[in-house]
C-alpha cells in the first residue's frame, strides 16, 4: 500500500506554523504564497512578495531586495527544486531552464535571517530532492535551517539532517528510504504539527518617551532626525534622551543641532529643542553630520564650542552622502562610490576610482543601534506617514536602525492610513510614542 | 506648456527608439505593462534592443510580440526564460539569436536605482557562493563577503503607471508600482503608459511616487489592461 503524501495546502499549513506573530516573511513559489492566506490577519505577519507587496503596501522593487538585504526579513519560506544536508539549495530543475543560469528568483530571498523550503520529498520520478550534496546548480549555500516536504519535517544541523516530524501514517524507516542523505532521528520526533505559533504580536505602543528609550545605553549611535530649522525633529524624544542621561553618544544627523541658533519661527522668550540639549547636557561623544555648526560666527552652536574644547569628535559628511550611506545602511549595501566630493578634503583615505571616465569615491552604510525619527501619523503597526518637509531625513533614518522609535501627533488603526500613501513600511518601526498634547519643540 | 510631456499616441512617444538601444521595461505582465508602447514598439520592426525586465511569462503578451518580432537580442531578468523546452526565448536562445544575463531581482532593481542615483556601483552580499558571483569583484566589507555590481543604465524607460498630471508626476496602483518605480529613473528618456491624465496640482503632493523630473513622456494607455 502506497502511504499518503500531504497535498500543497498541508504543506504550506505546516510551513505556517513557522511564522512568529509579528515577524516579516518572504514568500515565494506555489507552495510558498499559499502560507500568506493561512495567517489570520490579528497575527500582524508582513508577507514580502518579489512583485513588490509588503502585505497590503505597494512598495518598490528596489526597496523589496533592499528589505531583504538589510536583515529586515525574519524568515524566507521558498519553494525549493533541491536540497542537501549543508543547508544549500537550488531553485529549479536545470531540465526545465537549461539556459546558462537558469533563473535568479529566489537569490535574494536567501539572505535572509531564517531560511525554510518547502518541496516535494521526491521528484515525479521517484527521485529524492534532499541529498547529500547538490546535484543542481545552489541558489543559496549554506543558509536553509528547515525543510517541509510533503512526507516529514528536517532541521539542518551542523552534523547533518535531523528527522523531526512525520506526516501522519509514515515512519522514520519510510522517510529513510526516500530520502537521499543521511537523516538522524530526533529524540523528540513526532507527528506533524500543524498549529500556528501562539500569541499576537505585541504592541509597538509605548506609554511615554522615557519608557520608549529606558534601554537606550551608554556608548549607542543614534540617528535623530532634523534640519536647520523646528520641522521634522523628534523633540519630545530628544528630551526623553536628554532626561534618561545616556552619554558617550555617537549621532548622526544633517545638523549637530542648529535649530537653536537659526531659530526660525521660535517664539519670543523660548528656545528651539534641537541636539543642542544633548551636547550641553555632556552626552554626546561624537556626530556624524553635514551641517554641524552655526551659520553665524557670532552666534555658535553648542557643539561648535564643545568642538572647540576639544570635547566631541566630527566626522564631516556632505549631506546627500549622509542620506545614501543612511540608505546603504538599511539597504544591505555595504558601499557604493559617490561622485560627491571626489578631489576635496571629503576624499581624503577614502579609496577612489574612475568609472565611465568620471572620478568615484568609495563610502559605507551607516547603521545605528538606535533612530529617533518623526513622523505625522502612525497605525499600530508601526505604518508612518510625513508632514509636507518633514519626511526629509526621517524617511531614510528609519530603516537602519536596531530600534527604531517614532513620535507621532496620532496613532490610528491598522487600515486608516492609505496603504498607497505609508511613506515608511511598519517592518521598519518598533516603538511608538505619542507627542503629548501641547509638547511644542521649544523650551 | 504645462501639457508638453504629452503624446499624442504610444507610436510617437516611442518613434525615435534606435536600433541597439537598451529598453527599460517596467511590470511586464498584466495591468502593470505599458502594453501599448511595447506593442507601438514591436510595430516598429527595430532591431537589437537589449531588454531589461523583471520576467518573460505571466501574461507577457506585448514582450512576447517584441520578441517574436525579431527586435530583442539581448534579455537583461531575473527570468528571462520561461519554464519548460518550448519556451520562445528558449528556442531563441538556443538557436543563437539571443543572449541573456540573468540577475537576482534585488540586484536588478538596485543596479538601476544606483544608475537614477548617480552612483558608481555597490557592494552587496546577494549570491555570493552560487554562480552569479563567478568573473566579478569579490571584496569583503566590515567583514561581510560582497561583490561589486556596476549601475545598469537605459537609453529609454517604458513604464506603465495610473495617473499623472501633466509635469509628469505619477501615482501607481498597487503592485503597478513594483518594478515601474523602479526602472523609471534609470534611463535617459521615461516613456509612462497611464490610465488618467489630470491638471498640475491636482495629484496630492505626498501621494506623488515618482516626481515629474524622472518622467519625459506620457502616453494614455489606450487600451484595456491584459489579464
Amino acid at each position: 500500500m502506497t502511504l499518503a503524501r500531504l497535498d500543497a495546502q498541508s504543506v504550506a499549513r505546516r510551513a505556517s506554523a513557522e511564522v512568529a506573530p509579528g515577524s516579516v516573511v518572504a514568500v515565494s513559489g506555489d507552495w510558498s504564497t499559499a502560507v500568506a492566506d493561512l495567517v489570520p490577519a490579528e497575527k500582524g505577519v508582513w508577507f514580502l512578495r518579489a512583485g513588490g507587496t509588503l502585505s497590503d503596501l505597494p512598495i518598490s522593487a528596489a526597496d523589496a531586495g533592499a528589505v531583504l538585504r538589510g536583515g529586515n526579513v525574519d524568515l524566507s519560506i521558498l519553494q525549493a527544486a533541491q536540497v542537501d544536508s549543508n543547508g544549500s539549495f537550488a531553485g529549479y530543475h536545470a531540465a526545465d531552464y537549461p539556459g546558462p543560469q537558469g533563473h535568479a528568483g529566489l537569490i535574494d530571498l536567501a539572505g535572509a535571517r531564517r531560511v525554510v523550503t518547502v518541496l516535494p520529498h521526491t521528484d515525479a520520478d521517484g527521485s529524492p530532492n534532499i541529498v547529500n550534496s547538490l546535484t543542481l546548480p545552489p541558489d543559496g549555500v549554506r543558509c536553509v535551517d528547515t525543510i517541509i516536504t510533503d512526507v516529514a519535517v528536517f532541521r539542518v544541523a551542523d552534523t547533518g539532517l535531523i528527522l523531526t516530524e512525520l506526516a501522519p501514517g509514515w515512519s522514520a524507516e519510510d522517510v529513510r528510504t526516500i530520502t537521499g542523505a543521511a537523516v538522524t532521528s530526533a529524540p523528540t520526533l513526532r507527528e506533524m504539527d500543524f498549529a500556528l505559533p501562539p500569541g499576537n504580536p505585541t504592541s509597538k505602543i509605548y506609554a511615554d518617551g522615557p519608557s520608549a528609550i529606558a534601554d537606550l545605553p551608554d556608548g549607542a549611535t543614534v540617528f535623530i532626525d532634523g534640519f536647520g530649522g523646528p520641522g521634522g525633529m523628534a523633540h519630545y524624544l530628544l528630551i526623553s534622551l536628554r532626561d534618561r542621561g545616556s552619554r558617550n553618544l555617537t549621532i548622526v544627523s544633517n545638523t549637530a543641532g542648529i535649530a537653536r541658533v537659526v531659530s526660525f519661527g521660535t517664539p519670543p522668550g523660548h528656545t528651539a529643542i534641537d541636539h543642542s540639549v544633548l551636547v550641553e547636557n555632556g552626552q554626546v561623544a561624537k556626530a556624524i553630520a553635514s551641517f554641524p555648526v552655526s551659520p553665524s560666527v557670532s552666534r555658535p552652536s553648542e557643539f561648535e564650542l564643545a568642538y572647540r574644547r576639544g570635547e566631541v569628535d566630527l566626522e564631516l559628511v556632505p549631506q546627500g552622502t549622509l542620506a545614501e550611506r543612511l540608505r546603504a545602511g538599511g539597504a544591505g549595501i555595504e558601499a557604493f562610490y559617490t561622485p560627491t566630493g571626489a578631489g576635496t578634503l571629503i576624499a581624503e583615505g577614502k579609496e577612489s576610482r574612475v568609472i565611465d571616465g568620471r572620478e568615484y569615491i568609495l563610502e559605507h552604510g551607516l547603521r545605528a543601534d538606535f533612530a529617533l525619527i518623526r513622523a505625522h501619523r502612525a497605525d499600530t503597526r508601526g505604518n508612518l506617514v510625513y508632514r509636507g518637509t518633514s519626511r526629509n531625513f526621517n524617511a531614510v533614518m528609519a530603516p537602519g536602525a536596531r530600534v527604531t522609535v517614532v513620535e507621532v501627533d496620532e496613532i490610528v488603526q491598522p487600515g486608516e492610513l492609505d496603504p498607497e500613501a505609508v511613506v515608511t513600511p511598519g517592518i521598519f518601526v518598533q516603538r511608538i510614542v505619542r507627542r503629548p498634547d501641547g509638547f511644542t519643540g521649544y523650551e | 506648456m504645462a501639457f508638453s510631456k504629452l503624446y499624442d499616441s504610444a507610436a510617437a512617444a516611442v518613434a525615435d527608439i534606435p536600433n541597439g538601444a537598451t529598453v527599460l521595461l517596467g511590470g511586464v505582465s498584466g495591468a502593470n505593462a505599458p502594453t501599448a508602447l511595447v506593442s507601438a514598439l514591436a510595430d516598429r520592426n527595430v532591431r537589437d534592443l537589449t531588454c531589461v525586465c523583471d520576467s518573460t511569462y505571466y501574461g507577457a503578451e506585448a514582450l512576447h510580440r517584441l520578441v517574436a518580432a525579431g527586435c530583442v537580442s539581448r534579455i537583461i531578468s531575473p527570468a528571462p526564460f520561461g519554464s519548460g523546452k518550448d519556451d520562445m526565448v528558449h528556442e531563441l536562445w538556443r538557436s543563437g539569436d539571443l543572449t541573456v544575463e540573468v540577475v537576482p531581482w534585488g540586484t536588478l532593481a538596485e543596479r538601476m536605482r544606483s544608475a537614477g542615483a548617480g552612483i558608481g556601483g555597490v557592494f552587496l552580499p546577494v549570491g555570493i557562493g552560487t554562480r552569479f558571483a563567478e568573473g566579478k569583484e569579490i571584496r569583503v566589507v566590515n567583514g561581510v563577503e560582497c561583490m561589486f555590481e556596476p549601475p545598469l543604465r537605459g537609453d529609454f524607460a517604458l513604464i506603465r503607471a495610473a495617473r499623472a498630471d501633466g509635469v509628469g508626476n505619477l501615482v501607481y496602483v498597487g503592485a503597478q508600482r513594483g518594478w515601474n518605480s523602479a526602472v523609471v529613473s534609470a534611463a535617459r528618456v521615461a516613456v509612462a503608459e497611464v490610465d488618467q491624465v489630470v491638471e498640475p496640482g491636482s495629484i496630492d503632493p505626498e501621494l506623488v511616487i515618482t516626481p515629474g523630473i524622472f518622467v519625459n513622456r506620457i502616453v494614455r494607455a489606450n487600451s484595456a489592461p491584459i489579464g
